[in-house]
């Protein structure tokens, strides 16, 4: 039996579920098309950043093979030039038929529901030996599709073709982007001046830049709020009216969490944090552009002390306004010399700090997100392997990590991110050393979290219903995949909660040092850097305040990693995750 | 298996880790994409002075024979010497001038979180619910989310404030033995040898000094960067304290105890705490290794001339042999720390090994 089919008879009961009883789904929907169409402009954003992210990744993997080919030419130039060449050739086509291979794989599970070697007439027991399977020979096919895909599109005029298709789809989703968005920085504006007769100019209704933008960050927030409950109905419409069974596990663990007071606060705050990173653009009191990145290019207006109304560059007004103690400080929820907003006052070179600090949280958010992603696939990829197979590679395993785990995780992260961009590498340029950062935390964490998941998955892999599925015929793929992942998945991500803070704490301790992201990239331990002189005069926000958000943040995590574990686990100890929890104070 | 036999694999099986560490470290310096003499002297480093130290440091052999001279190296001790922080002279003599200091700095940072973090957690675990258990698990949480480059500067900023008296209404320069800097590397001349006699071949001292107020005056400037070091663990240390109690407190053994009749003190003395350290030790041992990574960030705030100091520089300023060396001392120190965790676990609890 192929799992494929058995996915499509799940789709297909799920739609006739709901012909059956439309009204619920669709009321749901049309909330749902309704809250979307509120924010086309910044969704459709989103997701053009998003698609530009794949592009890149997509475009970076055939260099992939002429990178390796090179490095073992460069290895084997010392010994002979003919061995360099045929060395590099080989280097090449095995890392070729790899990516191949790994992208088949991924392609198979996600878009083809059929089998392609079946259409087009092949069959491994005519043709191979016995050790081809059916689903290996699926998947060389569907790499071999790829591999003329690729060539196709890296040689022929072809890959024009598609470079223009791109190109045209995505001047479409810009037009909409810069369409309406009820978040929109002019829609609710609070940049303005005052006007020679006490009132303001150019704020939204006129009303005082303080006041209008606190009504810009309450309907973000409010917009928000209302689209996790939105989501959140969906998930109840869909377990009342169209769930087939009537209890699953996860039922108990959502009604735990939610008499899980310290959970919910992690939650809570979790939330709030992600809001800020992802509205950065439209939270901050000032542009950021203008205001952080290119200054002298940028001009306001504003009402001088002889009544006259004058523009100014960015640059220039931030000299005016810079805290720097003493005299000089543009505190806390005040005005500056040009009666320009400042939420959370303004920093040493005069801009101002809460925007700084909420395209900080993006840059926090992005670098643990992709580094405790990319941990938590490859501990999810080897504790399946390891308890399924256990024996040998278990031990490799064991090494491996305990390899990775001897090392001071800080040490090593300081080391590879000064390597990196001393030695002017690519990845080092990318997102202003945010990916490799991310890639380091990726490569350095997962053995960690394999390590924190072993038991379970061990205890998993002992279950009856996997001996089931064996004895049943299902190969190990499929029983790894649907009988053992879902379980081990929800363990790490406990875990995967905890060490974001970690993350989120040795980023900014990294930048505390001048190290990791450069600037003009905000990042909040900068900030910590760049006000540590200071913190005892009167500009003593600048420091302070983001210390207080990365204590909140982090906490955040905690108590929200702590609520999924007693949600999950009412039983469990709190010893592990408080050993975790350590390991992410540590390194800062 | 036996305990002993379980002890003894965890033992050889950090021979193959001790020399993939080694690996590694030699793939990030020699393969990595940062040259090591461009980053001695800058990107475009040639002349007379960059073929010396490429013929020194090896870099023109091949790489497979590198590779065994680097290895061969690290396992002999024999680290090389230092280009950039304090050239010519051996990486050695560095750590010999160095470790001190971060020696002396990790003693009170796992000394401290002791002597509050058990007792906090234990008082906490004894009166559950209370007042003063909120009071200290909540402390305790936010203070293991306080990031300790922060804790480091606010922590000196207070102190910097109670200069002259200030509003705490006490001034640290002058409390005790006088300092006249928050930051510097503490003085660690207070106990020293003076003469050295020989007795056959092996020299003994024989005479030894020692000095109370400059060991009050080392003492007084660690103490602000222990308790920042420190801080996470002292957090761990509570909770695993409260939960350990409170764990012992309501198993059977006690109950037994109780219904013995034996008085309260010994019943907790003798049955609670004693079984309630045991989860403690690999909590500690863990923290030990915490330290490591955290004195970098410690030893540049507060200006002490450690060993995470001195990483750091060797690191940023492209003195990258040196950088190596460091790193690999570390990582032989948590192997080692591992391995005495692993034998104080063989011998305290009589259950490690069965399950496996």
């Amino acid at each position: 039996m192929s799992m494929s089919s058995d996915e499509t008879d799940v789709v297909l009961t799920l739609r006739e579920r709901i012909a059956a009883n439309p009204r619920p789904a669709l009321i749901w929907v049309a909330g749902l098309a309704l809250l979307i169409l509120l924010e086309l402009g910044r969704i459709v954003g989103w997701i053009l950043a998003a698609g530009g992210a794949v592009r890149m990744v997509i475009g970076a993997i055939p260099s992939v093979p002429w990178w390796v080919a090179d490095n073992v030419a460069d290895g084997l130039s010392g010994v002979s030039g003919g061995l360099s060449q045929v060395g590099g050739a080989i280097g090449f086509s095995v890392t070729a038929a790899l990516v191949l291979i790994a992208g088949a794989f991924l392609v198979k599970s996600l878009f083809v529901p059929f089998s392609v070697s079946k259409k087009i007439g092949l069959d491994a027991r005519q043709i191979g030996p016995d050790a081809l399977s059916e689903h290996l020979l699926e998947r060389l096919v569907i790499a071999a599709g790829l591999g003329v895909g690729a060539a196709l599109i890296l040689v022929t005029p072809v890959g024009g073709a598609v470079d223009a298709a791109v190109a045209s789809l995505t001047n479409a989703l810009e037009w909409v982007a810069n369409g309406w968005t009820l978040s929109d920085r002019e829609l609710i504006s609070n940049e303005g001046h005052r006007s020679p007769d006490g009132g303001w100019e150019g704020t939204f209704l006129g009303l005082s830049p303080a006041i209008a933008w606190s009504i810009r960050v309450i309907v973000i927030y409010a917009y928000a709020f209302a689209a996790l409950v939105w989501l959140w109905k969906g998930y109840t419409t869909y377990r009342e009216h169209y769930r087939e069974a009537d209890w699953t596990p996860r039922d108990d663990w959502i009604n735990r969490f939610r008499t899980h007071y310290w959970g919910i606060f992690g939650l809570i705050v979790v939330f709030g944090f992600v809001v800020l990173a992802l509205w950065a653009p439209a939270l901050g009191a000032a542009n950021a552009e203008a205001n952080l990145y290119s200054p002298y290019q940028n001009e306001f207006e504003y009402l001088t002390d002889d009544g006259q109304v004058e523009s100014v560059a960015h640059g220039t007004a931030n000299i005016q306004s810079r805290s720097q103690g003493g005299d000089s400080t543009v505190g806390i929820m005040s005005y500056d010399e040009y009666d320009r907003w400042a939420p959370l006052g303004t920093n040493p070179d005069g801009k101002d700090l809460f925007t700084f600090l909420a395209f900080g949280a993006r840059t926090s958010l992005m670098i643990g997100l992709i580094g405790i992603g990319i941990a938590t696939s490859i501990a999810l990829m080897m504790s399946l392997i390891t308890s399924y197979y256990k024996g040998t590679i278990d031990i490799a395993t064991i090494v491996v990590s305990d390899t990775i785990i001897s090392v001071p995780v800080f040490l090593m992260v300081l080391l590879l991110s000064v390597v990196f961009q001393q030695g002017n590498h690519p990845l080092a340029d990318i997102y202003s050393g945010g990916l490799l950062l991310a890639l380091i935390f990726g490569a350095l964490y997962w053995p960690g979290l394999w390590r924190a998941i072993r038991g379970p998955s061990l205890q998993v892999a002992e279950q009856e219903w996997v001996d089931a599925a064996k004895s049943y015929g299902q190969t190990p793929m499929i029983t790894m995949r649907k009988h053992m992942a879902p379980y081990i998945l929800s363990y790490i991500l406990i875990y995967a909660s905890l060490l974001l803070g970690g993350v989120i704490i040795t980023t900014a301790a990294l930048s505390f040092l001048g190290l990791g992201i450069n600037p003009p990239t905000p990042e909040w331990g900068r900030m910590v850097s760049d006000g540590r002189s200071y913190v005892s005069t009167s500009s003593w926000h600048i420091a302070t305040v983001p210390g207080i958000l990365i204590v909140l943040v982090v906490t955040g995590f905690n108590a929200l990693g702590d609520g999924i574990r007693d949600a999950m686990d009412p039983e469990s100890e709190s010893g592990d995750a408080g050993a975790t929890a350590a390991a992410t104070g540590g390194g800062g | 298996m036996s305990r002993w036999r379980y002890f003894f694999q965890r033992v050889l099986l950090s021979i193959p880790i001790l020399f993939l560490v080694m690996t590694v470290i030699f793939v990030i310096l020699r393969m990595g994409p940062l040259d090591p003499v461009a980053a001695m002297l800058g990107p475009e480093a040639s002349g007379v002075q960059a073929a010396e130290i490429r013929e020194n440091m090896g870099l023109n052999e091949p790489l497979w024979r590198q590779y065994i001279d680097y290895m061969f190296n690290l396992v002999t001790f024999n680290f090389g010497q230092s280009y950039v922080i304090q050239s010519g002279r051996s990486v050695n003599t560095l750590i010999a001038i160095y470790a001190p200091r971060t020696i002396w700095l990790g003693f009170w940072a796992v000394l401290l979180p002791l002597f509050i973090g058990i007792p906090l957690g234990f008082y906490a675990g004894l009166n559950p619910n209370s007042w003063g258990d909120y009071i200290a698990s909540f402390s305790g949480i936010v203070w293991l989310a306080m990031p300790n480059f922060w804790l480091a500067i606010m922590l000196l900023a207070v102190l910097r404030r109670t200069q002259g008296g200030g509003f705490l209404g006490f001034d640290w320069y002058t409390i005790g033995p006088e300092v006249r800097s928050l930051i510097g590397t503490p003085p660690l001349d207070f106990i020293g040898f003076e003469e050295w006699q020989s007795l056959g071949m092996v020299p003994m001292p024989s005479g030894f000094y020692f000095d109370g107020g400059t060991l009050a005056v080392a003492i007084k400037v660690i103490l602000p960067a222990a308790v920042v070091l420190g801080s996470a663990s002292m957090a761990s240390e509570l909770r695993i304290g409260r939960t350990a109690i409170l764990e012992t407190i309501n198993s059977n053994y006690v109950e037994t105890a109780k219904a013995k009749g034996l008085s309260g003190r010994v019943i907790l003395w003798k049955h609670v705490f004693r079984n309630a350290l045991i989860p403690l030790v690999p909590i500690i041992t863990n923290e030990a290794l915490l330290l490591l990574g955290g004195s970098v960030i410690v030893e540049v705030i507060f200006g002490i001339n450690g060993l995470g100091r001195l990483f750091f520089f060797s690191a940023t300023q492209g003195d990258l042999p040196l950088a190596g060396a460091l790193i690999f001392i570390f990582t032989l120190i948590t192997i080692s720390l591992n391995i005495l965790q692993d034998f104080l676990y063989t011998i305290l609890d009589p259950r490690v090994g069965y399950e496996q």
